[in-house]
């Protein structure tokens, strides 16, 4: 122990950003700071000094970073600053509450060589966190002084300078703990550092160039290259170049280091749940649980659209389209009678019936809204993926095909997250598979109309799509994929109480595209459908979908669908909720004031209503999904296979579904 | 411990962060900070996350299903030659 006469103290301060050193810094040099610039740069300096037991230290105020890497000129300063100017001590600072990332640095400082005192700091935070950091165990453990600090109360301070003048004048015992690399590159370090040992400028420590160089750092390497003989240089390029990973090597020594230290010297409340979020996720994301919370969430959701939106829809059918439709006959009674049938049979029938659905869409994008703002829809995806995994179909297909649920489109777009371009391929064949809230609309529909338990109908046809929607992509995967697999890291966000506003928003934004696009694509259809029903005889019976339709008419028969709902099912080719106004259009235009449910009930078994549900939940993608089909894949090839595909599927489903339910005595 | 992370990836699949956490006997800081330290060595990288909270500029907003805030991360083909160097 030696023990040394000084005057003055060579004190250097680093640490993080958001660590206090700044705090640090000025309740140590108050008045006596000065600011200039770093030599040669624009990084501002701050140094000054401090009087403390009849010693001068000064202070210099080291840039804050992360680490002591090549990649920014802070931490250039900061290295260069520490290895040159060769300060008598080095006080980190660390914020007790986030130490896994403090200690990074004093990772990187110990590498260094350098004599080390830590300030723990923030140790209040820390504690209303809840996590008890043990201070002496924590200094064992690293074999560097540690003093707990609240700069922000002035706490600490003296101690950290009494530590500070143990180190630089007593030479006190100091026997650091250093990071280690990982064992598999240990020798491998060792072998660069004899290579160049004797070639490293004189203030560098040779182990921590060597360790550097193998990190693949531009300054230091730079810097060994013109000072080595051609041969040793080769050499060391080798050896790096055989080993690839070494950056992550060195960083993963550094890690199970900290990793070390935290296990050692931090206490953590209570092992377990310890929030609402984790005790609430313990349910949400068990792999049987979970699933079951979902399927019951979607239950749900749809009850609440049966108990609540089917009346309201149907108070919408008779007051605003009946209301309408009188309405417009008695403004244009005396107008021909084609242009009364336009706006009445077509538009209003057409447009108007689209529009009930407000109802149910609200439910559901209110439900799906408020979903997405607690939280639960990253557990609901995650919980689908790993049922997918279970399955064999896992990945980033997931997220994109999550999308669906809203609309089709997007998820065929979504699949751009998809690296692999096979993959890609499978989420998007896959993805009308997806029940958009337009075919769950039509199912929100047509289901109450046929059946007493609409909500059993509902969930039982989203399930078999879904099913579906998994044989396929198993089938798919085999045939195109051969097995890929992906892995993600996902983070889940914590619950929070919903925020009205955002959702209301969100709900209402929804709502807005989907008038728009009743406005336009479907009023158009129905134009065109009403059209094509009047023409050319003037009767339905003798009009071009009647012909078209009867051309179906035998597929139809399969299944008990007479040709008006094979044409209502084509017209859902446009857009899925034309399946609704076509049938309005079609099945609205009887002598009797009977509604549209009443006709349907009549030319329709539910055998067979039940096969055309099924038929349109598994139909041919609406035009705006063919088309971000063949954009995604650049070819028609896709889109042309999707659809044949789809077809098959439907067709199949439908006269399954037919023979079952008659089977089952459906009636 | 970084590779022990990356390992935890072979098998595919969704992982949460605090599964990580608990396989590796780690805080969920901890592994957020090697994840944070994959992405920078390009071992990892983020996903979705041109999705996470973008959605007043996104046009199909109006109906999509998924508004999440939770941030995915996935390997880099880097990451991914990493884990079969590891295996052989």
């Amino acid at each position: 122990m030696t023990e040394q006469h000084r005057d003055s103290i060579r004190v250097a301060l680093a640490g993080q950003p958001n660590v206090g050193k700044s705090t640090v810094f000025n309740l140590l040099t108050g008045l006596s700071q000065h600011v200039g610039n770093w030599p040669g740069k624009t990084v501002e300096q701050k140094a000054g000094t401090c009087e403390f037991d009849s010693l001068t230290f000064d202070v210099v105020d080291l840039p804050g970073t992360y680490s002591l890497s090549a990649n920014s000129p802070e931490e250039l300063i900061a290295r260069e600053y520490i290895i040159r100017e060769k300060p008598d001590v080095v006080v980190a600072i660390v914020n007790a509450a986030t130490l896994e990332r403090s200690l990074y640095l004093v990772a990187e400082l110990l590498a260094l060589g350098v004599p080390l005192v830590i300030g723990l700091n923030m140790i209040d935070v820390a504690e209303q966190q809840g996590l008890t950091i043990e201070t002496h165990v924590l200094e064992a453990a690293l074999g560097v002084p540690v003093v707990p600090m609240v700069a922000t109360k002035g706490l600490g301070l003296r101690e950290l300078l009494a530590r500070v003048q143990d180190i630089a004048c007593d030479g006190a015992e100091y026997q650091p703990n250093e990071p280690d690399i990982r064992a598999d590159h240990k020798q491998v370090l060792q072998l660069i550092e004899n290579l160049i040992g004797s070639y490293v400028p004189e203030e560098y420590p040779a182990t921590w160039v060597a360790l550097k160089i193998l990190e693949g750092d531009e300054q230091i390497t730079r810097l060994m290259r013109p000072r080595l003989p051609e041969g040793t240089w080769k050499e060391v390029a080798d050896i790096i170049g055989q080993h690839e990973d070494a950056c992550v090597a060195v960083a993963s020594g550094r890690y199970s280091w900290i990793a070390r230290m935290v296990r050692a010297a931090v206490v953590r409340p209570k092992i377990g749940p310890i929030t609402l979020t984790d005790r609430l996720d313990r349910w949400a994301t068990h792999p049987l649980w979970g699933l079951v919370i979902l399927v019951a969430i979607l239950a749900v959701t749809f009850a609440l659209t049966y108990a609540l939106g089917s009346p309201l829809q149907e108070l919408l059918d008779r007051h605003i389209v009946g209301g309408l439709a009188s309405l417009a006959t008695s403004i244009l009674g005396s107008a021909p009678a084609w242009l009364l049938s336009l706006v009445v049979d077509g538009a209003i029938h057409g447009v108007g019936t689209v529009l009930t659905f407000f109802p149910i869409l609200l439910i559901f994008f209110a439900v799906l809204g408020i979903l997405e703002d607690v939280g639960y829809m990253a557990r609901a995806a995650y919980v689908m993926d790993r049922f997918m995994h279970l399955m064999g179909l896992h990945g980033k297909s997931f997220l994109p095909l999550f999308l669906g649920f809203g609309c089709n489109v997007p998820a065929v777009m979504g699949s751009r997250v998809v690296e692999s371009p096979r993959a890609r391929l499978l989420t998007i064949l896959v993805a009308p598979l997806v029940p958009c809230t337009a075919r769950m609309a039509v199912i929100a529909f047509l289901a109450p109309v046929f059946f007493r338990t609409p909500t059993l109908i509902s969930w039982g046809l989203l399930t078999l799509n879904l099913s579906v929607l998994v044989l396929a992509g198993l089938l798919l995967n085999r045939v195109i994929l051969r097995g890929e697999r992906v892995a993600f890291i996902m983070e889940l966000p914590l619950y929070h109480l919903p925020n009205w506003h955002t959702i209301a928003i969100g709900i209402w934004q929804r709502l807005m595209s989907f008038v728009e696009k009743a406005g336009t694509i479907i009023l158009g259809v129905s134009l065109v459908i009403w059209g094509l029903s009047q023409f050319p005889g003037g009767t339905l019976e003798t009009s071009w979908m009647a012909s078209l339709g009867r051309r179906l008419q035998p597929i139809g028969s399969l299944m008990g669908l007479d040709w008006r709902m094979m044409v209502a099912l084509l017209s859902s080719f446009i857009a899925k909720e034309n399946a609704v106004a076509t049938l309005g259009v079609l099945f609205g235009q009887t002598e009797s004031e009977a509604s549209i449910a009443v006709a349907l009930r009549a030319a329709v078994t539910p055998s067979a209503a039940l096969a055309f549900l099924v038929m349109q939940m598994l139909f041919i993608p609406c035009v705006a999904t063919v088309s971000a089909i063949k954009q995604e894949t650049a070819s028609w090839r896709w889109p042309a296979f999707a659809v044949l595909f789809l077809l098959v599927v439907s067709l199949v489903g439908g006269l399954a579904t037919y023979r079952l339910a008659a089977l089952f005595g459906l009636g | 411990m970084l590779f022990d992370l990356l390992e935890m990836l072979r098998c595919g699949g969704t992982h949460t962060l605090k599964d990580m956490a608990r396989q590796l006997d780690v805080s969920e800081l901890l592994v957020q900070s090697m994840i944070d330290e994959l992405v920078r060595l390009g071992y990892l990288k983020l996903t979705a996350q041109a999705c996470a909270g973008s959605c007043e500029g996104c046009p199909v907003a109006g109906c999509c299903a998924v508004g999440s805030e939770g941030r995915l991360w996935t390997l880099t083909e880097v990451g991914r030659r990493a884990l079969q160097t590891q295996e052989s």
